[in-house]
């Protein structure tokens, strides 16, 4: 449990230093720190009933994708305000460089297991903001009508 | 419609793109703000590099206007602020001149001054190496401080322009070297959560977000640019680590 707050807080602390590189001010900044430290609750509170991984990392990514939408609808800002910001802990950072730290050992089979893993998360990830990027399109196609 | 003003929208509509918008959206704005000026049909086509867009009067003028971009960080206030002055302008149609000074002010937007932005990669350096399972604080002080280091590296080198891909390589050789140093000289057990939390501040992936998005928007030039620039800046990053994690294996064998 100890762990798993530390986890989360840690999150929070980095998405919020993405925000403050990315030039996020004022209240944006707290909703997309949230954000990142809400995706990575998920991520820690679905360990238990989703086992694998990748499938983990895509439901977690359209969830924050979803946030994403909602707080740059109500906060009136493009989407990419929060959707750069709130998916930061997921990128699998960790999973790269215990890839590339096995191709310094030179061990072909971890090397290649590591990386299938690493593009695994990164595709599973993708996959997720790509879907919600693609339902929203679609409501936003049915709700507003055609001006052209 | 005038040219100026073609030129005042197409102004706004680099902006945009260079503090990070997505593509298609800049498209969009570029075809509701013509069309609010009165023209019949506009054909923009918009990538991170290049915007063209040329649109046609109803009494038969055309206007064109090319622009080529050549650098872009991200910058999400700045952006907020562009694409609220360009809801303004569909909806108000401003003249020229006020055109041209809402643009101005809208440029002008507050940044957080360079030792502050160098904070907060200390802080990144140093959460994520919480993050992925150091416990040790030894640990996290040395790579907060590497962290500090690198985006001292990574803001100078910004400033004066230098190639993206020679500040991931240089930037990652860099902090691959002090990390083995704090190894050798016992400040520290292993390197790993060192490294793992400064990759994240340099690892593009914003990029390659931006790029699948764009790719799935329909965007397939934008998209494959982004995405080939992305992996790209990660394997000029893997090679930084790579180059020194063989030469400090030589040294140290």
């Amino acid at each position: 449990m100890r762990e798993v707050i530390i986890r989360v807080l840690a999150a929070a602390v980095g998405t919020l230093g993405f925000g403050v590189l990315f030039n996020i001010r004022g209240k944006k900044l707290l909703v997309g720190a949230l954000g990142g430290m809400f995706a990575w609750l998920l991520f820690e509170l679905l360990g238990g009933v989703v086992a694998n991984e990748p499938i983990r990392y895509f439901i977690v990514s359209a969830a924050a994708s979803v946030y994403a939408e909602i707080f740059a609808r109500l906060m009136k800002t493009p989407r990419t305000t929060f959707w750069i910001v709130n998916l930061i802990p997921l990128i699998p950072g960790g999973s790269l460089y215990y890839t590339m730290s096995s191709a310094v050992g030179s061990d072909f089979e971890l090397f290649m297991q590591r990386g299938m893993h690493t593009l695994e998360l990164a595709a599973a990830l993708s996959l997720g903001i790509v879907t919600v990027a693609a339902l929203s399109r679609i409501i936003k196609k049915n709700r507003t009508p055609q001006t052209k | 419609m005038t040219q100026e003003l073609l030129r005042c929208i197409v102004e706004l509509c680099e902006q945009m793109v260079c503090s990070g918008a997505e593509v298609y959206r800049v498209e969009d704005s570029i075809e509701r703000m013509c069309t609010a000026y009165g023209a019949v049909r506009v054909d923009a086509y918009v990538t991170t590099s290049n915007i063209v867009v040329t649109s046609e009067m109803a009494d038969g003028r055309e206007f064109t206007h090319t622009r080529r971009i050549k650098s872009s960080s991200v910058n999400i206030e700045k952006l907020h602020g562009l694409n609220s002055l360009a809801r303004q302008v569909t909806r108000e149609t401003p003249d020229v001149e006020e055109f041209r000074c809402r643009l101005e002010q809208a440029e002008q937007v507050k940044t957080y001054s360079f030792w502050q932005q160098v904070l907060f990669y200390v802080l990144i350096a140093g959460s994520f190496t919480v993050f992925f399972g150091s416990r040790s604080l030894r640990e996290t002080v040395a790579s907060a401080l590497i962290g500090g280091i690198v985006g001292i590296l990574v803001l100078k080198a910004e400033k004066h322009n230098v190639n993206k891909m020679m500040v991931r390589f240089f930037c990652s050789a860099v902090f691959s070297t002090l990390a083995f140093m704090c190894l050798h000289f016992g400040i520290v057990k292993s390197v790993d959560n060192i490294i793992i939390g400064n990759i994240m501040s340099l690892i593009p992936g914003v990029g390659f977000t931006n790029a699948l998005r764009d790719l799935f928007a329909g965007d397939t030039m934008t998209g494959i640019l982004r995405a080939i620039e992305a992996i790209l800046l990660a394997s000029c990053m893997v090679l930084g680590y790579i180059a020194i994690a063989y030469i400090y294996g030589g040294v140290a064998a």
